[in-house]
This record gives structure tokens, C-alpha cells and sequence, in this order.
């Protein structure tokens, strides 16, 4: 490692640790890896760049999570990337600052390996596109009928043999279930690149081209219409109130006190059956799924509800499709003669198979779904030993390592009263580490002038001139630039949130401020005037969903959340993709 | 069933179906060309499937005669407009959807697939492919090759029955009528079509010999093309097979191109006959033929071309897990129609999607920027 003038480093070494936390070190080939393990910084990662993964991980991980990490984001990721022969990247490989996330690329070098990649790619992804919907009803059902076993299994009702077999096959099934998530969105990515691609070399710009995939219906766009009828029952069955104000902890209570509020409650209970099967994050064992704490659902109808008069979803969805539809044919009426042609049938390859769409769709079945077997499992475990005396409360198995689990567990060396004993300072090493979430660098390492690997530019926006501003370091600026997700010119207070179980602090009509958007926040974008992120290119969630609401947005700007403060006045212009602070609140 | 007996006159109900063994080249008149020269093969001892023809002349009475009157009237009015032949098409079809097929001709029938699930000795596992076979197929005037339908992998009577009569229905289709009325049918009358039941190969490799070179017309140069499976996806035009060019005289490979072959004609269980399915990555690199196979082919086309007199299409398969030369059968050969005697050298296959962008080669070349691609 150099220190020339030339390119900026974060440097890592605040974060340098032999431990993946107090007294754990990650144990090599403890893990099938394909190229390398979830690990804890070390001096020599100076030397690549680290991008800090707030999108999906945004409070850290607990000790149980960071198995379901090496196999998603980690293992997932290298194996979907080998196997698809994607030709310039391994896959993404993943370091810890403490509990928190940050994502690398392993770049492919040398010319034999790229060719030979090259060839697989083609051989690969060809017979997929060409048969999108069969393939995915193949991968989809083969989730699906994992999660009919595992939902309704009766765990309680299990002998100690039965209940640690479904711990196994809970985390056998997640393991597979992220091999799938890579395999296509590997294969997606593509087919919309070459879309992107073409609409550049043929004059269109790049940018227009997720707006001509948007539209289409998914689980989760589903699931919030769901919701949006349930307030719409609310108000029928004059329940509102509760929903509206009430702490989420008593919400049910105080529904079920009023004359019809069981009947809404059953409802509500009725639409958790099918809608309910989701957690908040990736990964994240130790969150609960709408099916234990309905929280998030309660508020996202208190949402609906506090906008009575304005927000019409139908309406809402109808006009999105239908400037989709004008877009496109806007597009067409552009370009002429063969490149309308190759338009034509680049647009028809990805109707067929759409990243937009399935970049919304595979959450309900892989991201926020996959580790929920894990969890319930687990959580039954947990209560047996607590029971028994060997840990205090049944979440504190999240806070062992799957291989000291799995070693107690199996007749290993390890012991309960040892690996008990270390849980309430990994307690408080999460608890430390959740504080500083907030404070740490976008970016670690060095930050490079080009990052090579399409996908990261696009999914987490790893642009040129994102890397240009974070280069600059923070600076006082009252202009910010990024990609011009969604259209429209608005004014307004901003909202900085850095994390997702903040969201309630939105109000009606503010700009949100924030590194990153997953489906969690989805509902958020019903109240919110415009959105503004760190992160993030033409296909983050925060370009799509803020095209279905017809909002403006701007994502990719780097340094939003560190040049606005909460109660700035803010002036957000989708098309150029600008953000202008007009009025600091700091004096 | 002798061939002499229906020269002239309306054909006796017992030739309304010929088994293989029984067709000649004179019966093209009656099974089409297509058959004729399988049963042409067959008699002089090559290897084709074996098989049987449901007759024109059936299939052209199997209607009754109020439904014939309709389907006359129907076609009476001369119009090309898509629209009208559209309209004409859906009401063609329903009529022709509104009957099964007589019972003369469904036991028929039910009695040449009996004897050739005795000839093959499949007995129930026998399964066939079910081929329209135009009696004005290949001529000189125009093709239609790729106007009427084909199932491949039938298995069971009831459904040959209704296969049959959905051959003979998409001489119905609009895009077929449009494609009659091209040819300089004026009057839209009901099409000549006899249909082909013929037991179905357990195939390896499949594909066509070009006993010229059908781009540059080069008749001292054959061409090979091939993909693993049936032979649908190369005819059709689905797939960039593989591809040998020997060289007429002394039978040398001259070149050897693996395709990009991403799909393949497979029999799907599940959907009881062939469909188009990506081709598994093991088999997608690998040619799908070697060069004894290449060479045997090669010398099989070119005695039918010395037979025929003019360069020739053959369409061949190779069987599974059979050791040359017992492997390969003949399934159809006709005048190679581009660089023959045909004034008018329609390409006729439908067009196949998506030629201008592969969203693959695009990715690979412009967005990964894989040097050389």
C-alpha cells in the first residue's frame, strides 16, 4: 500500500479487529466459500474500496445474523456470480466496521478469465431470457413450497432431535434460497444493461429506461394496496382513531374496545396470513416478521389514514402506467429504422424479463422472507434453554455464532456455561456499535476513480461522479447532483433518517433525506413530497417506487444526508437531478 | 389397399389411411410429396420412420356436407384484407372445431396406429409425430413449408385423432390463407392436405444436409447444420446450430462452427409432446454431431441428390444410444427451392424472433466490454 497523492483513502484502521466480535474469530472453512467470508477489517483492505451497506443492513448485526450474511450477500453473491460467469466481477465480499456492513467487489483481471467467463455467460443467461416466466415459476415455486413446510410446521410440538433438524434445514433452506436471489439478478441485471446500453447508443439516454419498465404489479405493491384498503375498512368500521394515535404496543387493545374493532382486527389478521410473512431487513434474525409484531403494517395504515384526502392509490398507479405508456411510445416515435427495431425488441426482452419488476418482486420471497425459518426455529430453541436454565431469555441465541451453536449443539468442545457467559457483552458491543451506525463513512479504503463492475453502479450507484464527491470529503455545499430518478420540481423541509425504524418521525409533505431505501420504507413514499439518497442508481428501489407515487426524486448524491439537516428548506429537481439547499437550519 | 385402385373417381373409405410400407412416389398426389418420397425411401430400404397417411381425399370428405357448403361460401368472396381473412379464419376454424372426425375415419385411423404399434413393437409407449403434408408442398410454384402445423411426441390414439384434424385446420389459419392467396389461389377454396403419422425417433442429434451451399450456391460444398435434440429448432430457425461445410468430391470437413446454441427441441413430459426448452449448459458448447456422423450424412444426401437430379434439403436424425450407421434416419428431403429451378424462391419459414438484438451479446460486447466480442 502506496500513499500517493493521487487517490483519497478512508483509512480502515479504526476498525481493524483479529475478533468478528468479543471473543469470536471467524473460523476459515468453516464456511463453504467460494472466495472469501464475511470478515472483520484488517490493514490490508486499505487497499480496495468498501461501500457501507445501509440499504440492507442499516443497525448492524447480531452474532446469528452474520451466518445468514455469509450466505447471502457473501456466499450467495460469489457462488450466483460464478455460476452465471458474470465476466468482470466475483461476486461482493463483505468486511464488518464493528457490527456494521460493508460491501467490496472482487474484480476479475486477467484477460484467459474474462474470455472464458464470457463464454459461460452466454451459454447461461441466453436460455433464461429466452424463457423468463417458466424459469422464474420454477425458482419461485421451489421457495414457495419451502416456506409451505417450514410455516406450518409445529415447532412446539417437536422432540429435542426434530426441533434441531428444522434449525438445520432452516439454514440450509436460506443458504439455497440466496444461491437463487444472485443466480437471477445476475441474469436480470444484464438483460436491463444491455437495455440501458442501447438506449445510450441510440440517443435515448440511459435514464429513461427503468421508467419504461415500471408499472407492473408485485407482491409488495400488492401487499400496500392491501393495506390502503384496510384503511379504507378503518373508516368504514370507524376504528380510526386507535390507528392514528395510538401506541402500536396498546393499538389492538384500544381496536378491539370499539363496536366493530374485532371485525377490523380480524381482518387485519386475515391480510397478515398472506402479507404478514416479511421482516424488516435482510438477514436480520433478530427482527420479527409482521406475523409476530404487525408494527409496521399498523403504521403504514395510520399513513394511509393521516392523508384521508389526497392520496388515491388506484389513481396513483393508473397514471404511472399510463406515462409509462406514453414514455415509451415517446421513445419509439425518437428513433428510426433498425434501431427502432433493436428498441423494440430490447424493450420486449425486458418485459419479459424485468429487473424492476423482480428487483420489488424476489423481497417477499428471498430478502425479507429467507431468514424467518431460521428465526422461528431458533426462537423455539432459545425458549427450551432458556427453560432449562443454560441462557437468560430465548434471544440470546442471536448472539452466539452458528458455529458455537452448532458445536454445543452437535457435541463439540464448546460449552454452555462459556459461550452464556460472553452474551451481555456482545449485548452491548451491538448496542455500542448500533450508536455509532449513524456516524460511520459511506466509504472505506480507497476510493477508486472507476469502479468497474456495472451492477454496482447501477444497483448501489457507484457512479463516476458519486466517487468524485466523496473524494471531495464533506464540504460546504448547497448544491448536490446525482441520477435524476423520477421527474418533477418541488420545495420543502427535509427529513434526515438514517435508518428505517425511524420512519414514523416523517411527516406529511417533507423531503426525505436518506442514505438508501428498501420496501420497508415503501409506504413513507405516500406521505413524502420528494426523496433524496446517498446512494443508489437507476434501479434502487428509491428510483422505482418514487416513479410509481409520482414524486420527484434524486438518488447517487453521495453526501445528502451529510450536507442536509432536518429542517433545512431544500429544493428537489428530479429531472436534473439536483438538490439545492435554500435555507440551512444551522446558524 | 392397393395404390392402382383410386386413380379416378372418389376414393373408397378403405383408403382413407396408408401405412408406409404401402406408399410410393405416384401416392404424392394423394399424401403430398412429403410422405411419398418416406415411402419412396422405405421401399428401396433406407432408414425413415416408419408410419402411416391420412389421405387428402379423406380429409378433403371428412367434413359433412352442410359444413363443406359453409366453409365454400366462406371463400367465395376473393379479399386479401388482413382483417377479412382474419374474420374468415376464426369462422373456419369454429366450424371445423364443431366437428370430431366421422367415425369411418377415426377407425381407420385407430387401425393403422394399431399395426404400427405392432410393426414398431412400442406398443402403448409409442409415440409419433403428427405432420401436415401438403399435396402442393414444395412445388415449383411456391412453398408453403412452415404454413401448416406439426405435433411431435403424440402418444395416445385420442389425441393423434385430434391432432390430425388440427393439421388439417391450420390450412385455416389466416396466415396461411394469406400465404395461398400470395401463391395466386384465387379463390380461397379448401386447401389439399393429407397428414403424416410417423413413429417418433428416439432422437440425439438433429438437422439438415444442404447438398449445395445455400448461401453462395457452391455445389461443391454440402453444409451441415445440427442442434442436439429434434430437429424443430434448426428448421424453424430458433436456434444458431452448428455447422460443418464438407466438400462434395472427397467427403473432407472443410469447417466446424458450434453454434451459440441456447435452445433445443426436447420431449417435456410434463407437456406431453416437444417443445422449445433452453439446452443444458453441458450440452450448449459441445457440437452436436462428430465428423464420421458429419461424413455419413454427407454421403447419404448426396445419393439422394444423384437420385433426384437437383441439390436437395434432407432433413435427418440420429437416434440415442444406436452405433452408426444404424443411428441415422431420413425424415424428408425436397428440391433445395433457393438456388434450383424455382422461379420464385420464397424463403417460406416464419420469420424468427428477435434477430436485431441479443440482449446477451449486447451485454457482453457494450456493457461488460469483453475485449474481442
Amino acid at each position: 500500500m502506496t500513499t500517493q497523492a493521487g487517490p483519497r483513502i478512508n483509512p480502515v484502521d479504526d476498525f481493524v479487529r483479529d475478533e468478528l466480535y468479543p471473543g469470536y474469530k471467524q473460523d476459515f472453512g468453516s464456511q463453504p466459500f467460494v472466495a472469501g467470508p464475511v470478515r472483520p477489517f484488517s490493514k490490508a483492505d486499505n487497499a480496495r474500496y468498501w461501500l457501507r451497506d445501509s440499504l440492507h443492513f442499516s443497525e448492524g448485526m447480531v452474532p446469528a445474523s452474520i451466518a445468514t450474511l455469509d450466505d447471502a450477500q457473501t456466499w450467495g453473491a460469489q457462488l450466483g456470480a460464478e455460476i452465471v460467469g458474470v465476466p468482470p466481477t466475483r461476486g461482493s465480499v463483505n468486511r464488518l466496521a464493528g457490527t456494521h456492513v460493508y460491501i467490496g467487489t472482487i474484480d476479475v483481471d486477467t484477460d484467459w478469465q474474462i474470455q472464458s467467463r464470457a463464454n459461460r455467460f452466454g451459454e447461461y443467461v441466453g436460455p433464461i431470457l429466452a424463457d423468463f416466466d417458466r424459469y422464474w415459476a420454477m425458482r419461485a415455486g421451489e421457495l414457495q413450497s419451502a416456506y409451505d413446510h417450514f410455516d406450518n410446521l409445529d415447532l412446539t410440538g417437536m422432540n429435542p432431535g426434530q426441533l434441531w433438524a428444522t434449525v438445520k434445514d432452516a439454514y440450509a433452506f436460506h443458504r439455497r434460497a440466496w444461491f437463487i436471489h444472485f443466480e437471477v439478478m445476475y441474469v436480470l441485471t444484464a438483460n436491463y444493461l444491455a437495455f440501458y446500453q442501447l438506449a445510450e447508443e441510440i440517443g435515448l439516454g440511459g435514464s429513461v429506461v427503468s421508467a419504461l419498465l415500471a408499472g407492473e404489479q408485485t407482491f409488495y405493491s400488492k401487499t400496500d394496496e392491501e393495506l390502503w384498503k384496510l384503511a379504507g375498512r378503518a373508516r368504514d368500521l370507524d376504528v380510526t382513531a386507535p390507528l392514528r394515535h395510538a401506541d402500536p404496543a396498546d393499538m389492538r387493545g384500544q381496536i378491539e374496545a370499539l363496536p366493530k374493532g374485532r371485525t377490523w382486527w380480524g381482518e387485519f389478521e386475515e391480510f397478515l396470513r398472506t402479507y404478514g410473512w416479511r421482516m424488516e431487513e435482510t438477514c436480520r434474525v433478530d427482527t420479527p416478521s409482521w406475523v409476530e409484531d404487525p408494527a409496521p403494517a399498523l403504521y403504514t395504515i395510520g399513513t394511509f389514514l393521516s392523508k384521508p384526502d389526497s392520496f388515491d392509490f388506484h389513481a396513483a398507479r393508473q397514471l404511472a402506467v399510463a406515462e409509462r405508456d406514453d414514455q415509451i411510445e415517446a421513445a419509439r416515435r425518437a428513433v428510426n429504422g433498425s434501431d427502432l427495431q433493436r428498441f423494440n425488441e430490447a424493450l420486449a426482452s425486458n418485459q419479459a424479463a424485468n429487473f424492476a419488476w423482480w428487483n420489488e418482486e424476489h423481497n417477499y420471497l428471498i430478502d425479507r422472507r429467507a431468514a424467518i425459518p431460521v428465526r422461528r426455529a431458533s426462537l423455539e430453541l432459545g425458549a427450551r434453554l432458556a427453560a432449562e436454565g443454560r441462557i437468560d431469555r430465548p434471544d440470546d441465541l442471536f448472539f452466539l455464532f452458528k458455529p458455537e451453536l452448532f458445536a454445543v449443539m452437535e457435541g463439540g468442545a464448546a460449552r454452555w456455561p462459556d459461550l452464556a457467559a460472553m452474551i451481555p457483552d456482545r449485548r452491548a458491543y451491538f448496542e455500542h456499535w448500533r450508536e455509532r451506525g449513524p456516524e460511520l463513512p459511506t466509504m472505506l479504503g480507497t476510493i477508486p476513480d472507476v469502479v468497474p463492475d456495472p451492477i454496482m453502479i447501477e444497483v448501489f450507484g457507484l457512479s463516476g461522479h458519486f466517487l468524485e464527491t466523496l473524494k471531495r470529503g464533506p464540504a460546504d455545499v448547497t448544491e448536490l447532483r446525482g441520477f435524476p430518478a423520477s421527474k418533477g420540481v418541488v420545495e420543502g423541509v427535509a427529513r434526515v433518517i438514517t435508518t428505517v425504524t425511524d420512519i414514523s418521525k416523517v411527516q406529511p409533505g417533507e423531503i426525505l433525506v436518506c442514505g438508501g431505501t428498501t420496501t420497508e420504507w415503501t409506504p413513507v413514499f405516500g406521505i413524502i413530497k420528494a426523496c433524496v439518497c446517498d446512494t443508489g442508481g437507476s434501479l434502487t428501489h428509491a428510483a422505482i417506487v418514487s416513479r410509481e407515487y409520482g414524486i420527484p426524486c434524486v438518488v447517487g448524491t453521495a453526501a445528502a444526508t451529510q450536507t442536509i439537516k432536518t429542517g433545512d428548506r431544500v429544493r428537489v429537481d428530479g429531472r436534473q437531478g439536483t438538490v439545492q439547499v435554500l435555507a440551512s437550519q444551522v446558524s | 389397399m392397393t395404390a392402382d385402385a383410386e386413380t379416378a373417381g372418389p376414393p373408397a373409405a378403405g383408403a382413407a389411411v396408408l401405412d408406409l410400407g404401402d406408399i410410393r412416389i405416384t401416392d404424392s398426389y394423394r399424401v403430398g410429396p412429403k410422405v411419398a418420397r418416406l415411402g419412396h425411401l422405405a421401399a428401396a430400404g433406407w432408414p425413415v420412420p416408419d408410419g402411416y397417411a391420412v389421405t387428402a381425399d379423406a380429409l378433403g370428405r371428412w367434413l359433412p356436407a352442410a359444413a363443406r357448403a359453409e366453409l365454400a361460401r366462406l371463400f367465395a368472396v376473393p379479399s386479401d384484407a388482413p382483417d377479412t381473412l382474419h374474420r374468415l379464419s376464426v369462422l373456419a376454424q369454429g366450424i371445423i372445431e364443431s366437428h370430431p372426425l366421422p367415425p369411418w375415419l377415426a377407425e381407420a385411423v385407430e387401425q393403422a396406429h394399431e399395426r404400427l404399434r405392432q410393426r414398431t413393437g412400442r406398443g402403448q409407449r409409442l409415440r409419433v409425430a403428427v405432420r401436415s403434408s401438403a399435396i402442393s408442398e414444395d412445388g415449383a410454384s411456391a412453398s408453403f413449408a412452415g404454413q401448416y402445423a406439426t405435433f411431435l411426441g403424440v402418444g395416445d390414439v385420442a389425441d393423434v385423432l385430434r391432432r390430425i384434424r388440427e393439421c388439417w385446420a391450420s390450412g385455416f389459419t389466416a396466415h396461411a390463407l394469406h400465404y395461398r392467396r400470395r401463391a395466386g389461389d384465387d379463390q380461397l377454396h379448401a386447401h389439399d392436405l393429407a397428414v403424416g403419422v410417423l413413429e417418433l425417433v428416439d432422437v440425439r442429434s438433429a438437422g439438415v444436409v444442404f447438398t449445395l451451399d445455400p448461401v453462395t450456391g457452391d455445389r461443391e460444398r454440402m453444409v451441415v447444420e445440427a442442434n442436439w435434440g429434434f430437429g424443430e429448432s434448426v428448421v424453424s430457425g430458433q436456434v444458431t446450430p452448428d455447422q460443418w461445410v464438407v466438400d462434395k468430391a472427397s467427403g473432407r470437413v472443410l469447417e466446424r462452427t458450434v453454434g451459440a446454441k441456447q435452445v433445443w427441441s426436447a420431449f417435456d413430459p410434463a407437456a406431453g409432446g416437444v417443445v422449445l426448452a433452453p439446452l443444458p449448459a453441458d450440452l450448449a458448447a459441445r457440437p452436436c454431431l462428430d465428423d464420421d456422423e458429419v461424413r455419413y450424412l454427407c454421403a447419404k444426401a448426396a445419393e439422394i441428390e444423384a437420385q433426384e437430379g437437383v441439390p436437395q434439403d434432407v432433413e435427418w436424425a440420429i437416434a440415442r444410444d444406436t452405433p452408426l450407421p444404424a443411428s441415422v434416419f431420413i425424415l424428408q428431403y425436397r428440391p433445395e427451392t433457393a438456388w434450383a429451378t424455382a422461379p420464385d424462391p420464397d424463403p417460406a419459414p416464419a420469420p424468427a424472433p428477435g434477430k436485431a438484438f441479443d440482449p446477451v451479446q449486447y451485454a457482453l460486447r457494450h456493457v461488460f466490454k469483453v475485449p474481442g466480442r
